[in-house]
């Protein structure tokens, strides 16, 4: 049991980490904070993902003569990509969030979907 | 016993990410955050991953955060509607322990941490790390998958930023509405 | 050859902004002449495909599974064949209409982002190899999210926001599932994961990897329970983008889907070892049912369609999931019809607010009499969208029925009865109000402008035409069942 625990943490770990910013995502009312939720969601599968990679006694994947095994480069190279699309994904959204603020005055969703409902009473 | 500290470290950083009201603070500590990832994933041996995380995750996004609440507003403001808001954070906790325990399960039968049998090292990648250097004659494997044999996928992740640059100018330079 | 197809656009995107600094109108034409010669490309490459058999480009010349492939079968063929013809339409309709809906100063940059969805979603279409499906999952997102925040209502902000942050869930939904399958397997390329997973059927890695990628393109694809973003995103973006997103976006999730289902894994999988298909057709009908009866209740019109649009995805999936040969070939046709007929009916929507600024359905008074042949373009898609014999929309869900009495789900019957009465019933309210009800003022007739009157026209005969001779769709699907399946 001690064994099976001490094999998966880091695993486990991760997905309480994307569990986290999965939350912050759904049930954050700030449109701001749902932002800072993602990032922690996203970060934390590449942190998944860089886990997989990992070979015990393995050194970083460069050449080198000592070197016995390297950790597998695949993950990291996948997760380069991943980086660069998150923060355009965070990028993008913060700009739609300057707009709403410019057009709406807040940044709460509650107080939007408020001011919308009243503009379609009219 | 570091890793395992930096770890739960993650974990209490994330919480208080979430949780604080104060956003600037949120967003800072947003990057201490990514600042200790990138420390993990250097103790995983992804140093390559670790610069990219460490001058983009930690340093650019922080920097279009902090210009997005310099544009807005720096407090979350909690609006109590009793009940409502309730059963809603309810619900979400709902979706959020489902979905966790779905991967949870997924992980038991997987590979252990650090295993060299496990499929994943054993599938494609023996070939990179084996023929990249006399095929291509590149020392580091992450740059010559990046550039070479995976090379589409970068110029994807190239049209990503050009989108998200397009997106921003485009967005921002609005006058109308 | 293949590659042209995604690095034609991609080009003619980075095209559009500089010379859109010397001159503004060049972003239209640059825009024309990618749509004309990739839709050229594709019906060459597609007939190749047809006589044939699959095409497969390697990029740098690294065989798979270790570099990445395109692949062009018959599937994605026909999926492209008909995005790149929305396109095509929607390019040629936006010249007169985004004069209304956008600033000409921005024109050029806006036909840049247009182009770089649909470099986005032909990529997710002809790739592969998974992750790169990722990568083209995340450009045409990140460019349908900025071309539905330049909507003329501020609502268009919330509805590009909420679709953000629904859209990379489920991203990252499907990056997570791609975790799980590579840490199974260690190989990305779908025909290599073909090979490589049925030995792994019972893996729990494989199962969960299987339930996010399923889970996260349902997101993407706006199934039933996790539709909620598509509504406010069809109705405030500008009207060529609705028409545009409407022809397009979903389907492309839908393709997707059936490649995942059928191509990386297989249908035993599906069928038999996970209770996948029986959810899904559970799932699927309630949504045809739910996406009815929510558009009945609607006021505006482009939401009605939206709406329409959530109960028409309904059939693709319930034809996905019902996993036989005549129900996946319904599901085929069904993403090629409904992509004809929803275009029209967003593009004749788009033309009543360009010419009247009517959005609500209650504001149509009389304007059968005053645009009668807009009007009979409408009637003509709206049957079709209700499946009426003769018109495209009878073939697909025809062909889906079949599938279900093959499979002995005989209550796919009267749901789709129940929905395509509820269908008529919503179609017949438009119709009853703009020709019946008493309009204000003047009745003067007034057409729409022929490059608006044009691309509707050209998509509503299209789906009598392909009612009639149903030769094109069912042979191109039918081929492309042969290849996926292998016999």
């Amino acid at each position: 049991m001690f064994d099976f625990i001490v094999s998966k943490y880091n695993y486990w770990i991760s997905i309480v980490l994307m569990m986290i910013g999965l939350y912050g995502m759904i049930a954050k009312k700030n449109l701001v904070k749902k932002i800072i939720g993602m990032n922690i969601f996203q970060v934390s599968v590449f942190l998944f993902y860089i886990s997989m990679g990992k070979i015990k006694g393995g050194t970083a994947p460069i050449y080198w003569e000592k070197a016995v095994i390297y950790d597998n480069p695949i993950p990291h190279v996948l997760i380069l990509t991943a980086i660069v699309v998150s923060i355009s994904t965070t990028a993008v959204a913060l700009a739609i969030i300057i707009l709403i603020y410019k057009k709406f005055g807040t940044i709460e969703e509650d107080k939007i979907l408020e001011l919308m409902e009243k503009e379609n009473r009219r | 016993m570091v890793d395992l500290l930096l770890l739960v470290l993650l974990v209490i950083f994330a919480l208080y990410a979430v949780y604080e009201t104060d956003l600037l603070s949120s967003v800072v500590i947003l990057s201490a955050f990514s600042l200790i990832m990138t420390i993990v994933w250097t103790r995983l041996n992804a140093v390559d991953v670790a610069f990219t995380e460490a001058s983009v995750g930690a340093g650019v996004s922080t920097i279009i955060f902090l210009s997005a609440l310099s544009r807005t507003k720096r407090r979350e403001e909690i609006t109590r509607n009793g009940k409502k808001l309730n059963i809603y954070n309810f619900l979400a906790s709902l979706i959020v322990i489902f979905t966790g325990s779905v991967l949870i399960y997924g992980t038991f039968d997987m590979p252990d941490f650090g295993d060299f049998d496990a499929p994943v090292n054993n599938a494609i990648a023996p070939r990179y790390i084996y023929g990249s250097m006399a095929e291509l004659g590149i020392k580091n494997f992450v740059t010559s998958i990046l550039a070479a044999y995976r090379g589409y996928d970068t110029l994807g992740e190239t049209t990503v930023i050009f989108t998200a640059g397009v997106a921003v100018v485009i967005l921002l330079r609005r006058r109308d509405l | 050859m293949i590659v042209y197809i995604v690095l034609i656009p991609l080009l003619s995107s980075l095209l559009t902004p500089i010379l859109g600094l010397i001159n503004r109108k060049t972003g239209f034409f640059v825009t024309l002449i990618n749509a004309i010669l990739t839709f050229t490309i594709i019906i060459y490459s597609t007939r190749k495909v047809y006589i044939y058999g699959p095409e497969r480009y390697f990029f740098g010349g690294f065989e798979p599974p270790y570099g990445i492939e395109y692949v062009l079968d018959g599937l994605n063929s026909v999926i492209i064949l008909i995005i790149a013809f929305i396109y095509l339409l929607s390019v040629l309709y936006s010249k007169k209409s985004l004069e209304k809906e956008i600033e000409q100063k921005r024109i050029s940059l806006f036909y840049c982002i247009m182009n770089l969805y649909f470099t986005g979603i032909l990529g997710i279409a002809i790739t592969g190899d998974i992750f790169n499906l990722y990568v083209f999952i995340e450009i045409a997102s990140l460019s349908a999210y900025t071309l539905i925040a330049m909507g003329l209502k501020r609502e268009s902000l919330m509805a590009s926001y909420n679709y953000l942050i629904i859209g990379t869930i489920g991203a990252t939904f499907v990056l997570i599932g791609i975790g799980y399958i590579f840490m199974a397997t260690g190989s990305l390329n779908m025909a290599d994961l073909k090979l490589r997973l049925p030995s792994l059927y019972h893996s729990k890695m494989v199962r969960t990897g299987f339930t996010f990628l399923t889970l996260g393109l349902m997101l993407k694809l706006a199934l039933f329970p996790l539709h909620i973003w598509l509504p406010n995103a069809y109705t405030y973006s500008p009207s060529t983008i609705s028409a545009l997103l409407a022809g397009t976006g979903t389907k492309v999730s839908a393709y997707a889907l059936i490649r995942i289902l059928y191509s990386v894994f297989t249908i035993d999988f599906d069928v038999n070892i996970i209770p996948f298909s029986k959810i899904f057709i559970f799932l699927s009908l309630i949504a045809i049912v739910m996406g009815s009866l929510l558009a009945l209740a609607q006021k505006n019109l482009k939401k009605m369609l939206a709406y329409s649009s959530i109960g028409q995805i309904g059939y693709i999936t319930l034809g996905i999931s019902l996993a036989n040969e005549s129900a996946l070939q319904g599901s085929i046709i069904h993403i090629f019809n409904h992509s004809l007929m929803k275009t029209a009916l967003f593009f004749i929507a788009g033309g009543f607010f360009y010419k009247q600024g009517i959005e609500n359905i209650q504001d149509l008074k009389g304007i059968a009499r005053k645009m009668p042949l807009t009007m009979s373009l409408f009637i003509i898609a709206g049957l079709s969208l209700v499946g009426v014999p003769f018109t495209a929309g009878f073939i697909s869900k025809w062909y889906i029925v079949i599938g279900a009495v093959e499979s002995k789900y005989y209550i796919v019957i009267p749901v789709i009865l129940l929905s395509s009465i509820l269908s008529l019933v919503y179609i017949w309210r438009v119709l009853e109000i703009s020709y019946f009800g008493e309009s204000n003022g003047n009745e003067h007739k007034e057409e729409l402008p022929v490059p608006l009157f044009f691309p509707a026209m050209i998509s509503s005969v299209l789906c009598i035409f392909f009612g009639i001779y149903t030769e094109l769709p069912v042979e191109l699907s039918k081929r492309a069942i042969e290849i996926l399946w292998g016999y």
